[in-house]
């Protein structure tokens, strides 16, 4: 009997790790072979008869695309966009947040609804309006162009009301007896509890807006002004003549980031489930 | 009297309402308001408007390529609903039978792809399904056999192909939000199971499942909206015009942005808008419905 239920737990346990293993590779493979091809020269990229390694490693990739693609500039664009974008959506989360979780005033509710209701909007009703706005007051190949659509979010402050409500309001009330404002209640209490929320909205915010592609295709047409995934879009002509470029130039976009995320994957991950069980 | 008044108002809530407001007024009803407008009108927002009535609508209501962009979004999300979250559940179950450091593992590899961003992405998948002499035409050709694929330029299996890099790219926070799931259950039940000779599968079907009806709920409602909108991926992998081959490909979002920044008939566009709105609309709506069910067992 024992000896029976040991060898139906312990064959499957092997599958399963093995299963796991050939499930996670699937998931790293694409990056591994661009990281690979990325080396090599591009007739090699694509060929026949198949070869998976390099016949000899190369930097000319990524020469050729630091000297031909504005790669410098589109690190600091997509930076200035998307540390600008965070703060904005931290600073207007967590003060409407702390509005609508702990402060009454008349109309409230249907304020909250308002701002709610612009979840279900998608995002194609406002491109048009937006850039015929944007257009007129010629913020086009800007960065306030860029940055303003996504300055608040309906979702950073719906996240940041559920966690400030969680704050005893005993906190507020003995800092309010105290004579302390609004502002220094919401600087001096709110802000160090939230942190944890904070970090995960930051990270949320920051992937959302480093990928942002419709919009900077739309009110971006100078070079100097591109974000990167609009100077990776280049490559949706180009890629079948440049493969090995193309691989060099995701590589320089992508590694950052997986970098990043190889050292806070605890938070990214933290991140992902609690905002899916928030709901 | 005025000054008494003045002294009341609270500057913090006066701030932030006024700021709230303010911006959520300008970025997302304005638009709304101006859309509807948009979509009564011939214009190329240059050289002025023409009221046309209803006219767009008419146009829509007999555009083919409209229905085909719609059935394509449906297509997108039945397949995307149906098999990633099946894999998805097959994948976080196994997950959760891990422990320790293998467990922490094996979910950072199946979230890598959910950081990278979806252009990026899409460039190596293009890549990758290169026709004929591609890496995936040869590994299946190798492995299965079959035919060398033409892949995203055969207009019958594009947006399969398109649909399965999403189904890949996303997997991760599937997985995440069902094993925070997994994890709520207690062990207790699956303990009771266990001793009542109900076999791994039967405890995934009758336990797992059901349990996670929650997550289940807010990952069809997610991705269902996910879908309806989907814009990058098609654009990047179906080179020019977007939505090829011979429209095979194209959603409601890549339409609308044609027929708006390409062909500048900004009212027509603005009427496909519309209409996606009007579709999430109703998904909402639905999966409202949904949700407050799930909460009643």
């Amino acid at each position: 009997m024992n000896k029976n239920y040991n060898l139906t737990t312990k064959i499957p346990r092997v599958f399963l790790h093995l299963f796991l293993i050939i499930s996670s590779l699937i998931m790293i493979f694409p990056f591994i072979w661009m990281l690979i091809s990325s080396f090599k020269p591009s007739i090699e990229v694509i060929s026949i008869p198949f070869k998976f390694l390099p016949t000899k490693w190369t930097f000319s990739n990524y020469k050729e695309v630091l000297q031909t693609l504005p790669m410098l500039k589109g690190y600091i664009n997509s930076l200035i966009v998307s540390t600008s974008v965070v703060c904005l959506v931290l600073l207007s989360s967590s003060t409407a947040g702390y509005l609508f979780a702990k402060l009454r005033f008349k109309g409230r509710e249907s304020l909250f609804f308002f701002i709610l209701a612009s979840l279900m909007i998608p995002p194609q009703i406002g491109i048009i309006p937006l850039y015929f706005l944007i257009s007129k007051l010629h913020l086009t190949n800007n960065y306030i162009g860029l940055i303003v659509p996504f300055a608040m979010s309906a979702f950073g402050i719906f996240l940041m009301r559920q966690f400030i409500s969680g704050i005893p309001n005993s906190l507020i009330e003995a800092a309010r007896i105290d004579g302390a404002t609004d502002f220094q209640i919401f600087y001096k209490v709110i802000l160090p509890l939230i942190k944890p929320a904070l970090s995960v909205l930051g990270i949320l915010s920051f992937l959302w807006s480093w990928d942002e592609f419709l919009w900077p295709l739309i009110v971006i047409t100078q070079n100097n002004m591109k974000t990167l995934p609009i100077i990776l879009g280049h490559f949706t002509q180009a890629e079948a003549k440049y493969p090995g470029q193309s691989m060099a130039a995701i590589t320089l976009v992508i590694v950052p980031i997986l970098i990043v995320y190889a050292f806070f994957q605890r938070y990214f991950v933290e991140g992902m489930s609690m905002t899916g069980l928030k709901y | 009297m005025f000054a008494e008044k003045l002294k009341k108002i609270n500057p913090y809530m006066f701030t932030v309402i006024l700021m709230v407001a303010a911006y959520f007024t300008i970025v997302s009803l304005w638009p709304f308001i101006f859309n509807l407008f948009l979509s009564f009108m011939k214009t190329d927002l240059i050289s002025g408007y023409r009221f046309v009535g209803l006219s767009n609508y008419r146009f829509l209501a007999k555009d083919p390529v409209f229905f085909k962009s719609l059935w394509h979004n449906i297509f997108y999300i039945l397949v995307l609903i149906s098999v990633g979250i099946t894999t998805s559940l097959v994948l976080s179950s196994l997950i959760y039978r891990t422990y320790g450091f293998s467990k922490k593992i094996y979910t950072a590899l199946h979230f890598t792809p959910v950081v990278t961003s979806m252009v990026a992405v899409s460039l190596i998948w293009n890549l990758l399904y290169y026709p004929k002499i591609g890496v995936f035409a040869v590994l299946l050709t190798k492995f299965f056999h079959v035919q060398p694929q033409l892949f995203l330029a055969d207009s019958k299996i594009a947006l399969l192909c398109i649909i399965i890099m999403d189904i890949w790219k996303e997997t991760g926070i599937r997985v995440v939000v069902l094993l925070a799931g997994m994890q709520e259950i207690p062990k207790t039940v699956y303990e009771a199971a266990r001793i009542d000779g109900a076999s791994p599968i039967s405890q995934f079907f009758k336990i797992t499942i059901p349990l996670l009806r929650p997550q289940i709920t807010f990952l069809v409602a997610i991705y269902s909206i996910n879908a309806l909108r989907v814009f990058t991926q098609v654009f990047m992998m179906t080179g020019n015009p977007p939505g090829g081959p011979a429209n095979s490909t194209k959603t409601l979002s890549i339409h609308m942005y044609q027929e708006a920044f390409y062909s500048l008939r900004f009212g027509y566009g603005a009427t496909i808008a519309i209409i996606i709105f009007i579709l999430l609309f109703g998904l909402v709506l639905f999966q409202i419905r949904a949700f407050k069910q799930t909460w009643e067992y």
